[in-house]
């Protein structure tokens, strides 16, 4: 079973640190940790916070950076390969964690790992992702063009979420019942391609 | 609607005659066929939303009607038109417009070739034409789709997670890209067939409940 962590000279400097720290402070800061490990780009700590802990733990600034790329790593490959937290706490024990320390990783990915790998399967490529699906269904009784009409038309509203940014995008687009029909057997269709996976 | 015809309500254009309209008969006197149609093919292609002004340049330079009064007999004509054109022809029949012209003192021959625009096979073009002018929001012109299967990320070795990427292509002309997750595809097709069956139930009760 190969390791999933390699005992590099930085990793032997970030052992002995986090060796050093208290047990319960630190299985706080993995939990943190791991909460916001789905998120690319994100500061898992503010610029205040990190100083704080600075304070916490007495770890200079970039001992501090070390332990919590360290950490982040860590799980990052334990996600990765999806490893059991058995052999987690196996394999960091091997690189000279303490046993209560390695305990706090394998516990934490034990208990919040699979959510995270959840999140992290729905995380794919793409510009835009549907988050919302409303609809209104309108019966039109007339327009310029056309007096006496009586006929239902419905509205499709999609909200589409940017991977970067915080606010969705609505796109309207009105169906008539013809139109309407015709996308619901196309979506027909791409249903039974999803089906032949399974 | 009213159906009594008095001078002042005809069956199609409702409580007042416009005055183009109304003067369209004296301004057409003098008005041979062949000028009546040219001016009415013009018209009908401006109301299909085609450029016409060659066609009306054309009109204009050969005839020996004075120009004001050929702007009144197009403006008259495109108004009759665009006004009868709106009434679905179940509710307006081609005897009752044809009586409705003899009342606004329009030639008999005008009347047949006034006819045959309203009630002939244009008339679905026609319609299809103007109604793109009304105010709508985008329709779906196409649908591509693409059903992806990630074996393996940057951040799971073995993913194994299916999804569904949707191009659709708007009527104004506007792309939209993105990634439906399973779950919501399954939402959205949900909420397609309950429109569906909502549509359905609409157009059933309509027929019985909302009179012509």
């Amino acid at each position: 079973m190969t390791s999933i962590i390699k005992e590099t000279q930085s990793i032997k400097e970030a052992v002995t640190f986090i060796n050093a720290i208290d047990v319960n402070k630190f299985s706080r800061l993995i939990s943190r940790i791991i909460q916001k490990l789905h998120l690319k780009g994100e500061r898992t700590f503010s610029e205040e916070e990190e100083e704080k802990l600075q304070a916490a733990l007495s770890l200079d600034k970039n001992a501090l950076n070390l332990v919590l790329e360290t950490s982040a790593f860590i799980l990052e490959q334990a996600v990765y390969h999806n490893v059991k937290p058995a052999s987690l706490q196996q394999q960091l024990e091997m690189v000279h964690l303490t046993p209560e320390k390695a305990e706090v990783f394998s516990q934490t990915w034990a208990t919040t790992g699979p959510e995270l790998v959840e999140k992290l399967k729905c995380n794919l490529f793409a510009p835009k992702k549907l988050e919302y699906v409303g609809w209104q269904l309108n019966l039109q009784m007339a327009q310029s063009s056309h007096a006496r009409l009586k006929s239902p038309s419905a509205v499709l509203q999609l909200g589409l979420q940017g991977e970067d940014s915080e606010v969705q995008e609505n796109v309207f687009v009105e169906f008539n019942h013809q139109q309407l029909l015709d996308l619901y057997n196309k979506l027909e269709i791409v249903q039974g391609q999803l089906d032949s996976l399974t | 609607m009213s159906s009594s015809h008095s001078k002042d309500s005809l069956s199609f254009l409702g409580g007042r005659i416009p005055p183009e309209v109304e003067s369209l008969s004296k301004n057409l006197k003098d008005v041979d066929q062949e000028l009546f149609r040219k001016i009415l093919k013009a018209v009908v292609s401006a109301l299909e939303g085609k450029d016409c002004t060659e066609g009306m340049k054309s009109i204009a330079e050969s005839s020996v009607i004075p120009q004001e009064r050929l702007c009144h007999i197009v403006a008259g004509i495109h108004r009759l038109l665009s006004e009868a054109i709106r009434i679905p022809t179940a509710l307006l029949k081609q005897e009752i417009f044809k009586e409705d012209l003899k009342e606004l003192r329009i030639p008999e021959d005008f009347i047949t070739d006034f006819s045959s625009v309203v009630f002939g096979n244009h008339r679905a073009a026609l319609e299809a034409a103007t109604s793109q002018k009304d105010p709508h929001l985008p329709t779906l012109e196409e649908l591509k789709w693409r059903v992806d299967v990630a074996i393996s990320t940057s951040s799971l070795a073995r993913a194994l997670q299916p999804s569904v990427l949707m191009q659709m292509k708007l009527s104004d002309g506007r792309f939209q890209r993105f990634e439906v997750p399973v779950s919501k595809f399954q939402e959205l097709r949900y909420n397609v067939a309950l429109i569906l069956k909502e549509m359905n139930d609409l157009e059933k009760r309509s027929i019985l409940k909302i009179q012509n």
